[in-house]
Formats: structure tokens, sequence, C-alpha cells
């Protein structure tokens, strides 16, 4: 049985539509990452199924109850939240054991769920300390140890990580992931960074406007997406995107170069406008041959990736491994039709 | 500032001989002001508690003749039994505005109309409130005719020894809680949506994240308002007291500084109305001792 249905869930604040139809199924012990622009509605979309937001229409499932309109408490799920909202005047023991103080579980049996998850999340020492005297990033593993303590059937993480500088960001996502591997509970992640949405997910939810324009695992998204939005979102450096023109049922023109596409099966009209995306890291191996100028390296050691253009309105990025070009080099790239992605004037993709 | 927040870093001094010289003479203006308008004043006002000064000639030595009849005198007693039971009613003060803040901050209707117009009192000279308050509250007032026509009989607010200290700490309330509110208020909106959120996932019902979570994160604030009104009521009822009572009747309304300035004023005697003055002053330097010490108490939080 699946732990969470969304059944066509809506949400509007007056005439304004924030979540625009989401049907979604996800399956016990998934980890499910909601990812997006800011604005997109993936944190409403997670408030409305921690029963902080209300639904204006559709359903919420949450382990074959329905719980549309029940209260937060009763939904088996605990949140972590991006400020982490600990109390200020509990100690961190008192934090991790205020719910099930308040479902009046007797003090021996509390002091031993909370000392557990401490001892998962590795701040036994912190447990007579109070929020104040932490450190951001133990903030954080309190707030995720009060969600453990209550055993939750689903977890849910809002931005969990957005307040925690660059390393300790990519310290926690790990011990995130560990943790998923070691609890096998459901959890609902969002985040804007693809790079966290990538890494830790097994299925990926891509939100705009209030719609999921792909649902897929993370592979998935990355090799095959749906639409231009996908495949510029996900990916870092992100997809070039670039206009072109058809000129053949499977050929097309880009700037002043000549194209023949003979894996695609739908078939373009002449004169039809078209983008076309490829990835920097695909612009170095086989295919049609073209000289660019680099106007701009940014150079990371193991790799470059390296800005030019391929003529006017046409810039390109490209990932240069085991190079080290520089500023005003002549260099060569590959395009391989078989790399290519192909989208309509609205962004789908043409296959 | 620094150097009294920071006692371990007192002794260090920083800059060379000159500067230090040059920074003395940035002090020296505040240092003068402090010192006539405050320090000598306070003194000058103990030396005159010693004595039995009248205000026409200079008075004579009396040592602590002046506290020793303070201890005998029924006006000061009754005054400061008035003070203890001020004291008593503190927590009204104080839940009133936050009760009705904490409404206002969970969104009742109306909540920014209330905000005004429980405000507004605050910005009236406490001589018109006392004159609204007296057309209110005196035998022939509006208070006993709306008595009258539910059937009950009128009672002498002000007249009456038993109720007039209530009903003029009840007019004081009405003229100030206004900045209370507000304080609570903006106390409210620091605290997280997001806590509160965390407490309702928790499983808190509405009273209870009233109670565990709102009530112990606004404590300082709690503190802070109990602090601020009592100073403000051992201080600023003169204007009131003066315009609905004068201390009457008998000394069922007589709070200290009116006792003050009656010796000062109307008895002429200058000597005792200091004496009366410093045990005031006393009064109020304990209560900033506790704030002091509740303020950096709560420098944790």
């Amino acid at each position: 049985m699946a732990d969470l249905i969304l059944n066509d869930v809506r949400k509007s604040f007056g005439s304004t539509d924030v979540i625009r139809g989401v049907d979604l199924t996800i399956e016990p012990g998934e980890f499910v990452v909601f990812v997006g622009p800011s604005g997109c509605g993936k944190s409403t979309l997670l408030r409305m199924i921690a029963g902080l937001e209300e639904v204006t229409s559709g359903t919420v499932t949450i382990a074959g109850t329905d719980v549309t309109e029940a209260e937060p408490y009763d939904r088996g799920i605990a949140m972590v939240f991006q400020s982490y909202a600990l109390y200020p005047h509990m100690t961190v023991a008192e934090n991790m054991g205020f719910a099930l103080r308040l479902a009046r579980v007797p003090v021996p049996e509390r002091r031993r769920a909370v000392e557990e998850a401490a001892r998962i999340l590795q701040i036994e020492p912190l447990l007579d300390r109070k929020p104040a005297q932490l450190s951001g990033g133990q903030r954080q593993r309190v707030a995720i140890g009060r969600a453990i303590v209550r055993k939750p059937r689903v977890f849910l993480f809002d931005e969990p990580l957005s307040n925690l500088d660059a390393e300790l960001r990519v310290q926690t996502r790990i011990e995130i992931a560990r943790l998923h591997a070691a609890l096998g509970a459901t959890m609902i992640y969002v985040t804007h960074d693809q790079t966290e949405a990538m890494t830790l997910a097994d299925r990926i939810v891509v939100l705009r406007g209030g719609v999921v324009e792909q649902v897929g695992r993370p592979t998935d998204l990355y090799d095959d997406p749906d639409n231009a939005f996908v495949a510029g979102f996900i990916g870092s450096p992100r997809m070039n995107l670039l206009p072109a023109r058809a000129t053949g049922p499977q050929s097309l023109r880009l700037g002043t170069l000549d194209l023949t596409l003979p894996q695609l099966e739908s078939r373009l009209t002449a004169g039809q406008a078209l983008t076309l995306g490829v990835r920097p890291e695909h612009l170095q191996d086989a295919g049609q041959r073209i000289e660019m100028t680099v106007d701009v390296v940014e150079q990371l050691g193991s790799t470059a990736f390296v800005h030019g253009a391929l003529g006017p309105d046409l810039p390109l990025v490209v990932e240069a491994r085991g190079s080290r070009p520089a500023m005003g080099d002549r260099i060569t790239i590959a395009l391989d039709p078989a790399r290519l992605y192909l989208f309509d004037n609205d962004g789908q993709r043409l296959r | 500032m620094t150097t009294t927040a920071q006692p371990q870093r007192r002794r260090r001094r920083t800059g060379s001989r000159a500067e230090r010289r040059f920074a003395l003479l940035f002090l020296l203006p505040a240092v003068a002001l402090v010192l006539t308008f405050r320090i000598v004043p306070l003194l000058w006002g103990f030396g005159l508690s010693l004595t039995d000064a009248t205000g026409l000639q200079q008075g004579q030595f009396i040592g602590l003749g002046n506290y020793a009849e303070m201890a005998g005198d029924p006006n000061f007693r009754a005054a400061m039994r008035n003070t203890v039971i001020l004291l008593l009613t503190l927590p009204v003060w104080v839940l009133l505005p936050m009760i009705l803040a904490s409404l206002i901050h969970l969104g009742v209707p109306g909540g920014r109309l209330y905000r005004s117009v429980y405000f507004f009192p605050a910005v009236l000279s406490s001589v018109i409130v006392g004159s609204i308050f007296n057309v209110v509250l005196r035998y022939d007032g509006a208070l006993n005719a709306l008595l009258g026509f539910a059937g009950l009989p009128a009672i002498d607010w002000l007249g009456s020894g038993s109720t007039a200290l209530l009903s003029l700490l009840t007019v004081q309330l009405w003229a100030t809680f206004g900045m209370s509110l507000l304080i609570f208020l903006a106390g409210l909106s620091t605290l997280s949506s997001e806590m509160i959120e965390a407490a309702r996932l928790d499983g808190a019902r509405l009273w209870q994240v009233w109670g565990y979570v709102i009530l112990p994160a606004m404590r300082p604030i709690i503190e802070f308002v109990a602090v601020v009104t009592t100073i403000g009521v051992l201080t600023n009822m003169f204007g009131l007291i003066y315009v609905l009572t004068a201390g009457g009747p008998g000394t069922a309304t007589t709070l200290p500084e009116f006792l003050i300035w009656l010796e000062q004023g109307q008895m002429g005697r200058p000597g005792y109305a200091a004496a009366l003055s410093m045990v005031l002053f006393a009064l109020m330097a304990g209560i900033a001792w506790i704030q002091i010490r509740i303020m950096s108490r709560n420098a944790g939080l």
C-alpha cells in the first residue's frame, strides 16, 4: 500500500492558484524530492501534506487514511523546518521529547527514545544544552532528532540545509541519505537545489507554477527530460538551450551550422522554430566538429567550463575535461546528434 | 559602555597616553551633566533629608530624625499600604495587555482597530484622563446613572475609602495598558511562526501551544513589562491622584509621590519630603536591581 497519495490536489489563495492539480503516489520507504524554482509551490505542497496549509480541493491520503481534513498531529508525519524551529527555552532533550510529553508517554520511555535518537545523530553530549548554545549544524541535527523521536510514518523536510554553510551542507546531505537508509522511512524533501535533489532522491518531482513538470528517477530526468524546463533545471552547469530552425523532416539549422538527426522519430516541418538542447559535458566526443573562441574559462582543476558562442545569440558552455584552455583560444567542439535534445516552441520534447 | 559590559577587559589600556587624555575630554560633557543633574541633587536631597528645613530658612541637622518620624507617621504608613495594594494588582497590569495582544496577534476580526483604540488613551495627559473619569465616576456621574438603569444602588466610587484606590488604579490601567499591549504585540511578532507550527505538529493543542511554547518564549517580555509598569505606577500617578481624589478620602489614595508633594509643597517641610524621596528612591532602586538581574538572566536565552 502506498504511504502517500495526492489526488488532484489544488490550493488557491483568493484568486491566485498556487497548486494547480497535483497527482502523486509515494511508496513506503521512498525518498522523494520536490524541486523547482522559488514560487513553484513546492513548500506549499509539503505544508499541505503536513496539514499546516488547507487543501482547496482534492484529497491527501496517508497510509490508506484520508487525512485531507485531519489535524497535523493526527497524520503520522514529522517535519524538519528550514529555520529548525526549536523551542528556545527547552533543552535539547526537552525539545526532542516534547511530542512524547504531550502524548503523555512515561518519563523513562521518553528518555529512552530521546537517547536513541541522540545516539543515531551523535548529539548525546548536547542533550542538556539550550538551542542558543548550539551551532547551526547542531541545531539542524536536533530538529531532525525531534522528528525521529516521534517515529513518524512520513518525514517531511522543508529546505533543511538552506541555512547551513556550503561544507556543512554537503556533510549533512550525506547524513540525511545515511539516515534514510538506516530508518527505511518514507521521506519527502523540498529543495531548490538540484544537486541536493539529484544526490538524495529515489524519485524527483519537478514543479513549476504549481504544476508537476516531470516525475522520475534522477538519472531519468537527466537522461530523458520531458521538456525544456526540466532539461534546463536538472544538471549543473545547466544544459545549453539554443534557438534553431527546422530545414527538413530530420534536419535543422543552428546559426550557420546544418545538423541532421537520423534517430529523430517525430517529423519536423521546414521553417518550424525549435530549441536545441545539449549538455556541456557532451560536446567533446564524436560528432560534427566546429570551432569556437573561448570567452571565459571557469577552471575547476579536474575539469573546466568554457564559455563561448557559436554565433550571435548562441552562447554555449562546454565542459573541457583534461585540457587547460585559456581565454582567446580556439577550441574544437563536437555536436553528437545522438546527444542532442530537441524541444518544440512550447518547450515540449521532440523525440 | 564597553568597559562595564566586559569587565575582564577593563584593565587593558588602549591607545597612547595622549589619546586617552583626548578621550577623557570627550567624556567630560556627559560626566558633567550626570554629575550636575543626577548625582549632586541626589546627594543634596540626602543631605536635606537629615535636616528640619522648612524652605524659608536653612534647616538644622537632626540626624535620622526624619526617618524616625516616618516610622510613626500614619500618612507614610497609609502610603506604603497603598503601594503594597498597588503592587498586588500587578498581575492584572501584565495579564490584561498580554491576553489582548495575543488575541490581536492570533488575528481576531478588527484587530487593527482594537490596537489603535487600546493605545489611544496613552497619548492623553493624565489631567485629561482624570477629568474624563471625574465625569464618569463621581457620585452623580455616568457610571452610577448606568447602574441606576440596571436597578443597582449607586456607589461613591471616588469618595469611599473602600473603592477609591481601586477606581484610581482602574483608571490608570485604562490609560496606560495600551503601551504594554504594543510591547507584547512587538514581542509576539518576533516569535517564529515555524516554531508554533512545529508545536502543532508535535501534537500541541491550542492552549498547549500557548502554555508550553508562546508563554515561555515571551517570558523576557513579560518581566520587562512588569518592571516598567511597576516603575510607571510608582512615579506617574501624581496627575491622576491630584485631579481625581487629591489623595483622599482621608489617605485612601495617598501614594508615596503624592505624599512627597504634600509634605514639600503644602506642609512646607522639604526636609521630611526629601527623606520620603530617599525611601521612594530606595524602593525603585530595588526594583531596578531586580530588573537588571532579570535581564542578565535572560541574556542567554
